[in-house]
């Protein structure tokens, strides 16, 4: 337990909550190996920690209300109460559910000595999991066009939606359970969603409890004055959570995070909300009560971006277009530079919004060259959602940044964005097998058999989402982030069972790679004739053996580079892959909305995939989301990136994200900050929807990678979610740096 | 119109003028600054430039290289192809950015430039030049929002030995340009091996009522590689000032933006 070893001003807290921060991101990864993930605000485990899972399912894992919500109540009921005397809030989580369900992307090296664990892991692979009950809904008729076509299918995805924090607000843990009891009697059929429920929340108030006995113990231990007064306030605040709604901006922090902890633990869930739009009241309300002021008001901002890195939003325009930027949009860009962490904060850009609010979080993400924050474009993301039907403007603009690179309208939408991918570089793998032995082979034919191929690809992957829909419930329902959903509790359903909307998102991975393939054939074979189609094949197969050949292909006009063969067909293959998005027919009002996005995993999904045309070699990586190729321009300009992305939007309310390395000559000066501003507004004025911006320090980040814990505090923005550069593995700090080098 | 001979175009510059910027280099250049950081820039003609660690040893250079190992250095453009290239970045320009011609001497080139200069503007875009001031072109001046100029060492004879000229049509050209109100930023590159007179040139650029900037530029080395890929092997011997140098110089450097 951190002590107090400081002047206890707030600075000196801060800075006390930072060392303690940096101190358990270096045990987290003595514990856990490397992560390539969020940080996800966990702490270290402590000493004794454990968990008996209690497994329901004869495969070897649990589902269902009854089984996640036992395990739910072990696993929170294992967290000892987490509280620093530096700090206004308390409440922090260790573990979460997914890791007793058998998913190697999750596995803690801690919980690698767990002999069960580890048994249901010997028959869990990248693709296929123990997250999903097979037993009782298989789906082998889907897995070899899944496997063939390198799709994540979102079949056992989980959170990825965001909830409606207004309801929790109002409500507090207390009036979720007289809720759950109202409506227990209406739906007298809904019994187990309601025990469920019901032994949920309760588990979430004994986690409250906890911490309420703990800071007594504390207390009466104490004898600094002002430390104990501090714990004071922190008891107080707890207690009046407990079980009623919070109801000054101090309470609604501590509820928050509080909430969040337990929706972390039950499926990592980090989506946020309009931080500076929810927080808004409590903060007017207590400030005229002149109980609250600036100072206290950014600590406790501070500390709860510390407590979780969240996806948050701030600014951006109502449904009538006016400014919602605030005095305390000002004070979060004020308390998370205070405590200068990894923080998932996005700012919504409009050109109605405060320039010189967006010229000051310019100045932050130049001035701590620490990745934050991002920006999302209002406009073209509302537009676009609205593009689905029956959308109006205000559901639209409600629909908020809340991950890496997906939005989501707080309690209504049921997205699971992120989740879904096909990798269309193995796209045209396949069509490039196909066409092989055709005897007229052309960019144009090829371009036929990938558009017959991506439509199977499409079809199966529709397949698999509708069979997570259909049966998410009973698998793994939501139970926690249900209790600020929309008609959850009131018709004894998931979400998944009962959302407003239905607007999943497809992500296709590897763009760059097929764009630049289909142009260097174009150019190369069929303009110039510098290579034949034999010539080529003889290549693909044996992985380039030919430096020459390699050298032609892969020096051909490239995607990003600016109105060459390859920019176009990024936009022939984008229109190609919205139409095929758009033309797929989904039961019960459930539409697919297409994005460009490879997430963090172009390592793995570029495993998969053979030599491709543009001079890529075998298994070597895809390309990052819409992101063109490493060294697609000599002077690596960002504009020419930003051009070619924005040309790239799928304009449906979706992202393809521009994921970019500036300048780190750029100064926190007035000029720097026009720079940057001025590409943010570029990009955003062509359609552009989120940018993910590093402004990295390249003498730092060389040296971090030498020797990560030499900056254990370095904090990357790796996709839409930041990491600390310490956490990650040896190839994926690589992938940064290499991507930092290149310019992309 | 006139094409010019282009060496590179450079998007997203930001070392070349206010705000984001696309820098044109032209080929060609009347002066040979022992120090010049743009080596590829001075030959008017077309050249090749050979990056040997990236051959691949297939011997068919005579049928076109492909591994970047022989690079071809200047390409004829026309005024309307630079445009072109030059508006695909006109959404990042804001108020301040817009095309530099550099070089080389974009003058060397001055229909071309005129041309290249009028298309751009017909697109809206600010334009500005970095010369050495060796020529001086009224017409051109009067088109352009901004000069970037160079007096690069203050002794006339010292100035001959390090760039083959004397500056005194330098120094009156500075004068001649003051009197047209285009905003001029005046700069030297500092090179520590060389007495320049920083001290005089910086007293000189005040005299001026239309220099808004005088910028101290400090000598970096990257011409280095480029003089190797041109054949010329010996480094120019030269070397990057220390910060306290930078220091010790700042006091003479002044901005009234």
């Amino acid at each position: 337990m951190p002590t107090v070893t400081n002047n206890y001003t707030y600075a000196d807290r801060l800075a006390a909550m930072r060392e303690t921060k940096v101190r358990h991101t270096l045990e987290k990864r003595k514990q856990n190996g490397f992560t390539d993930l969020d940080d996800f605000g966990t702490v270290p485990i402590s000493e004794g920690y454990s968990v008996e899972p209690l497994y329901n399912s004869t495969n070897g894992s649990f589902y269902g209300y009854d089984g996640m919500c036992e395990n739910f109540c072990r696993v929170i009921d294992a967290h000892e109460p987490y509280i620093d005397p530096n700090e206004m809030l308390c409440g922090r989580w260790r573990d979460m559910l997914v890791n007793y369900r058998g998913d190697p992307h999750y596995l803690p090296d801690w919980l690698k000595k767990n002999p069960k664990t580890m048994e249901l892991m010997k028959s869990a692979t990248n693709q296929w999991s123990k997250r999903w009950d097979e037993q009782r809904f298989p789906y082998d008729h889907l897995k070899p066009l899944q496997a063939k076509y390198n799709i994540a299918t979102g079949i056992d995805g989980d959170a990825h939606f965001a909830c409606d924090y207004r309801i929790g607000f109002e409500l507090g843990f207390g009036g979720f359970l007289e809720k759950i009891e109202k409506y227990r009697k209406i739906n007298p059929d809904k019994k187990d969603f309601y025990d469920a429920e019901e032994r949920t929340v309760k588990a979430i108030i004994r986690f409250v409890e906890r911490h309420c006995e703990k800071l007594r113990e504390m207390i009466a231990a104490e004898e600094n004055a002002a430390v104990k007064e501090n714990l004071e306030t922190m008891l107080k605040t707890c207690e009046n959570i407990t079980y009623d709604a919070p109801k000054t901006f101090r309470e609604v922090c501590q509820w928050t995070a509080f909430f969040n902890c337990a929706s972390r633990i039950y499926t990592r869930d980090g989506a946020g909300f309009q931080l500076d739009g929810l927080l808004w009241p409590y903060y007017q309300n207590d400030v005229k009560a002149g109980i609250l002021d600036d100072e206290t008001a950014k600590f406790l901002i501070a500390n709860l971006l510390l407590i979780d890195p969240h996806y948050y939003q701030i600014s951006g325009v109502d449904e009538n277009d006016v400014d919602r930027t605030n005095h305390l949009s000002y004070l979060i860009l004020e308390a998370a530079d205070s405590i200068n962490i990894a923080c998932n904060l996005t700012v919504r850009v409009h050109k109605n919004c405060d320039r010189e609010f967006q010229r000051k979080c310019v100045y932050y993400l130049i001035k701590n060259k620490n990745a934050w924050p991002r920006f999302c474009n209002d406009k073209s993301l509302a537009e676009g959602y609205m593009r689905n039907g029956d959308i109006d403007k205000k559901t639209a603009r409600e629909r908020i940044a809340v991950g890496c690179n997906w939005m989501c309208v707080p309690g209504k939408e049921f997205p699971m964005n992120d989740t879904v991918k096909i990798n269309i570089a193995k796209v045209l793998d396949e069509s490039l097998k196909d066409m092989k032995n055709e005897e007229n082979k052309s960019s144009a034919r090829l371009f036929e058999i990938y558009e017959s191929h991506l439509k199977k690809a499409i079809e199966v992957t529709a397949e698999g989402i509708n069979l997570h829909i259909d049966h998410a419930w009973e698998v793994t329902p939501e139970l926690v982030m249900n209790l600020m959903m929309h008609n959850t509790i009131e018709r004894g359903e998931d979400i998944s069972q009962c959302a407003e909307l239905y607007t999943v998102g497809i992500d296709g991975a590897g763009l760059a790679v097929v764009a630049d393939s289909f142009g260097a054939i174009e150019s190369r074979i069929e303009n110039e004739g510098l290579v034949s189609w034999e010539t080529l094949y003889e290549n693909l197969e044996n992985d380039f053996a030919d430096e020459r050949v390699r050298a032609i292909m892969s020096s051909a006009p490239k995607y990003c580079q600016g109105g060459t063969v390859s920019d176009a067909w990024a936009q022939k293959l984008t229109d190609s892959w919205v139409a095929a998005i758009k033309a797929q027919k989904m039961p019960e009002g459930r539409k697919l909305i297409p994005g460009w996005f490879s997430w963090s995993r172009t390592i793995e999904y570029g495993s998969k995939v053979g030599a491709t045309p543009n001079g890529r070699k075998a298994t070597t990586p895809i390309s990052h989301g819409a992101n063109p190729n490493a060294h697609f321009r000599t002077d690596g300009a960002p504009t020419a990136q930003s051009n070619g992305i924005a040309s790239v939007q799928c304009g449906y309310g979706n992202t393809a994200p521009l994921q970019i390395e500036f300048d780190p000559m750029v100064k926190a000066d007035d000029e720097g900050i026009d720079l940057v501003l001025n590409l943010i507004l570029g990009h955003f004025e062509q359609g552009g929807t989120l940018i993910n911006i590093n402004v990295l320090d390249k003498e730092k980040i060389l040296k971090a990678n030498e020797n990560p814990d030499l900056y254990p505090d370095l904090v990357v923005r790796v996709t839409g979610f930041t990491a600390y550069f310490a956490s990650l593995s040896p190839q994926f700090r690589q992938l940064v740096v290499d991507r930092f080098l290149t310019g992309i | 119109m006139t094409d010019a001979i282009v060496a590179d175009i450079q998007r997203a510059s930001t070392h070349d003028g206010p705000g984001i910027r696309t820098t044109v280099f032209f080929k060609g250049c009347t002066l040979s600054c022992k120090w010049c950081h743009n080596p590829e820039c001075i030959d008017p003609n077309p050249q090749i430039l050979f990056y040997p660690e990236k051959c691949i040893g297939c011997k068919m250079c005579d049928k076109g290289c492909f591994s970047g190992a022989r690079v071809v250095c200047g390409k004829s453009m026309t005024a309307s192809q630079i445009a072109a290239e030059v508006a695909q970045d006109m959404a990042y320009y804001g108020t301040e950015g817009g095309v530099t011609f550099s070089g080389g001497e974009p003058l060397m080139q001055k229909e071309a430039l005129s041309d290249a200069i009028d298309e751009c503007k017909k697109l809206g875009i600010k334009c500005a030049v970095e010369t050495s001031l060796i020529y001086y072109d009224e017409q051109i001046f009067k088109k352009l929002d901004l000069v970037m100029a160079d007096l690069k060492i203050w002794n006339s004879e010292t100035h001959k030995k390090y760039t083959g000229v004397g500056n005194e049509i330098i120094i009156e050209h500075f004068k001649k340009l003051d009197t047209l109100g285009v905003p001029i930023i005046a700069r030297t590159p500092v090179i520590p091996e060389i007495e320049q007179g920083i001290d005089k040139i910086s007293e000189f650029m005040k005299t001026l009522k239309n220099v808004i900037c005088y910028e101290l530029l400090p000598y970096h080395p990257l011409g280095n590689s480029k003089r190797q890929a041109l054949g010329i092997f010996e480094p120019d011997g030269f070397s990057v000032p220390s910060t306290e140098y930078m220091e010790e110089l700042k006091q003479y450097a002044h901005c009234n933006k």
